[in-house]
């Protein structure tokens, strides 16, 4: 992506998510009694103050692509997002987020050391495609014991035990 | 002196200088690789903090701060990549000692530069910190307010090239924090109903996406297209640079140290700017100056001296007036606060104990780095061998296990899967994650002091320009936006003349 492209999109953007903001805190949040100002004022200012630096950005974008274009018009305008590389950052950014959440979810539902062995096993076989599974196996109890003996035994720190598992 | 018995009787606990000690291996660790920062490992060690003591916790911190700081300097001699941004400076001359053979000199000299660099500026923190905090005691609302605002304008020195950038990214920061509960009147805010969110959005959880999440997407995504680096690091020991050395280089080390230090004691700069200035003052002042980037030991002293005097000197803001100069500093703020340790002018006065056990676990952090460092230096090299791919995957389980232990909660690991994917948006538009920290950090205090000064001034607007310290404080503040806005505008201007000579050039 060429960068004034990438300022003409994260501008507009920024100023639709600040201009989302703004309403939603002046229809949501209670402008408050008293003296001095209420607690509206603090978000509802960050949102104004986001849509105007997220014009700003914006308007230097278009002068950016204008600049651009007369230099260089033949120059492939085409985004990352629809190259191959770009393909493959979308696909680790999707895969990483779902990672995360679906580790969440387990450690709460089956507990610290089957989630993490699950997690670092689908991490590595389905996301990273490594295909060894001693690697994998090595990697997934290592990581989860090794955790559980210094996190939950040396540190005393608390694991989640797994609400769906019975206590024992 | 009984305070400092029994700070030395907490420090020097065993389970102090554990804590200290596998702080400064993680920090070492962390910082040799290249692309891992010690930020990262912060953000990973602070939930374990959360089972200790506090000068265990606090050592915990320090020990990783400190570890990492000088561990950057591995990586930077022996392949030329600066594990940290502080190192990159020494990267200049550390990896042509390498190329010629002396890589064991300039690791070895490295450490103890590195190790003189953060006691210095220990020694003038302990000096200047106190003073500073007793000047701050009578800081009221009004002050307080234009100090955070002083310390907000130091986005501009974080905002890398693009000063709206920088900007944004602070305001998104400050935004962020608005979440939840609000701290006077109790009312929600954006919290959609939701129990869950009225604690709003943790500090911890917010720092942990921020700089662990962003790493874990970018070492998966260049494993995937094989853009993965080989690492060629070859068995390598420590040899101590001579006592001649060190006496040649003795005022260097010195006039590092203060650089250092000085730089460091200013919010916004840190470690790389440090460094670099460092090495550029040594190589003006040296009598053979064109030795300086073929391989000279005084382009190692010099910004590894500067680097670590760095953590001393941004100690001096953080612990008298609670304003974080970098995220590393930042997540040493949050990791007092975890404890109950509130950096500013009454922590001197309500925890005197802690303070001094702080800097005793410093010197002992310290002692460790340069025991580990010699003794393990070839453990470091393997390090570097291990895949970035799987040394990500290890991430993710303890960003799982981080985000977590703050409440026990899934709804954190969520919380922190969405701000990493945010982070990482940020990352790839060019927008500085550091200002968005400080947003974090500083944005409750920022509003609460603004709303308090004019609830007692009776919403008197007057009331911000009625002590001088305050607007001393707004004409800083003005003073750095003013000093980088010009900066960047000369940058700008020396751009375009630049291209234009190219162009006349051309056509010539």
């Amino acid at each position: 992506m060429r960068a004034v492209h990438r300022d003409q999109l994260v501008g507009t953007l920024l100023l639709v998510f600040g201009a989302v903001w703004t309403g939603v805190v002046y229809l949501t949040v209670s402008p408050g009694f008293g003296d001095g100002i209420g607690p509206r004022a603090f978000p509802l200012g960050l949102g104004v103050l986001l849509v105007f630096l997220s014009a700003l950005l914006l308007v230097s974008g278009f002068r950016k692509t204008r600049a651009q274009a007369q230099e260089a018009p033949e120059e492939d305008a085409e985004t990352d997002g629809f190259t191959e590389k770009g393909r493959a950052e979308l696909r680790m950014v999707a895969s990483v987020f779902a990672v995360i959440v679906a580790y969440g979810f387990l450690m709460e539902k089956i507990g610290f050391q089957i989630a993490t062995v699950l997690i670092v096993a689908a991490s590595m076989w389905l996301v990273l495609g490594i295909r060894k599974p001693t690697v994998i196996a090595a990697m997934a109890i290592g990581l989860a014991g090794g955790c559980w003996l210094v996190f939950g035994k040396i540190l005393g720190a608390y694991l989640p035990p797994g609400t769906w598992l019975p206590n024992f | 002196m009984d305070l400092l018995y029994s700070a030395l009787t907490v420090a020097l606990a065993p389970d102090a200088i554990l804590a200290v000690a596998i702080g400064t291996f993680v920090g070492l660790v962390f910082g040799s690789i290249p692309g891992l920062t010690f930020t990262v490992a912060l953000a990973l060690v602070l939930p374990v903090t959360f089972s200790l003591e506090a000068t265990p916790a606090i050592g915990l911190l320090l020990g990783t701060y400190i570890g990492g700081m000088t561990g950057g300097s591995v990586s930077a001699i022996l392949l030329g990549i600066p594990g940290t941004p502080s190192s990159a400076a020494t990267v200049i001359d550390g990896y042509q000692l390498t190329k010629r053979g002396k890589a064991s000199l300039a690791l070895g000299t490295a450490v103890i530069v590195s190790t003189f660099g953060g006691l210095f500026s220990l020694v003038v923190m302990i000096v200047s910190v106190d003073f500073v905090a007793k000047m701050a005691l009578h800081f009221g609302p009004v002050e307080i307010f234009a100090l955070v605002l002083f310390g907000l304008s130091t986005i501009c020195g974080l905002s890398e090239k693009s000063l709206v950038r920088g900007l944004i990214a602070g305001v998104i920061g400050l935004m962020l924090m608005t979440i939840g509960l609000d701290d006077i009147d109790g009312v929600q805010r954006l919290t959609f109903g939701t129990i869950t969110l009225q604690q709003g959005v943790n500090l911890l959880v917010a720092m942990i996406a921020l700089f662990a999440v962003p790493h874990v997407i970018q070492a998966f995504t260049e494993y995937y297209r094989n853009d993965t680096q080989t690492v060629n690091a070859t068995d390598v020991s420590v040899e101590l640079p001579s006592f001649r050395v060190l006496k040649d280089n003795f005022w260097l080390m010195v006039r590092s140290a203060f650089i250092g230090t000085g730089i460091g004691a200013i919010p916004g700069t840190g470690g790389p700017i440090a460094a670099f200035i460092a090495y550029a003052q040594a190589k003006r002042s040296a009598k053979d100056g064109e030795r300086f980037g073929k391989g000279a030991l005084a382009g190692v002293v010099a910004p590894e001296t500067a680097n670590n005097a760095v953590t001393g000197g941004a100690m001096i803001p953080l612990l008298s007036l609670g304003i974080p100069g970098d995220p590393a500093t930042a997540l040493v703020l949050s990791g007092l606060l975890i404890h109950g340790l509130v950096p500013g002018p009454m922590l001197f006065i309500q925890h005197p104990g802690e303070i001094y056990a702080i800097y005793i676990s410093i010197i002992v952090a310290y002692i460790c780095v340069l025991a580990i460092q010699l003794l393990g230096i070839r453990f470091f090299v393997q390090i570097l061998r291990v895949p970035a791919h799987l040394l990500a995957v290890a991430i993710v389980v303890m960003c799982g296990f981080g985000a977590y232990a703050v409440r026990n909660s899934a709804f954190d690991v969520y919380t922190m899967a969405i701000l990493g994917l945010l982070a990482y948006g940020l990352m790839r538009a060019r927008i500085p994650l550091t200002p968005v920290i400080l947003g974090l950090v500083l944005g409750p205090t920022l509003e609460r002091e603004f709303r308090t000064a004019l609830i007692l001034s009776e919403g008197n607007f007057a009331t911000f320009f009625s002590s001088v310290t305050a607007v001393v404080f707004y004409v800083l503040a003005i003073g750095v936006i003013a000093l980088h806005f010009f900066g960047q505008s000369r940058e700008a201007r020396a751009a375009r003349n630049k291209t234009k000579q190219q162009q006349q050039e051309k056509a010539v």
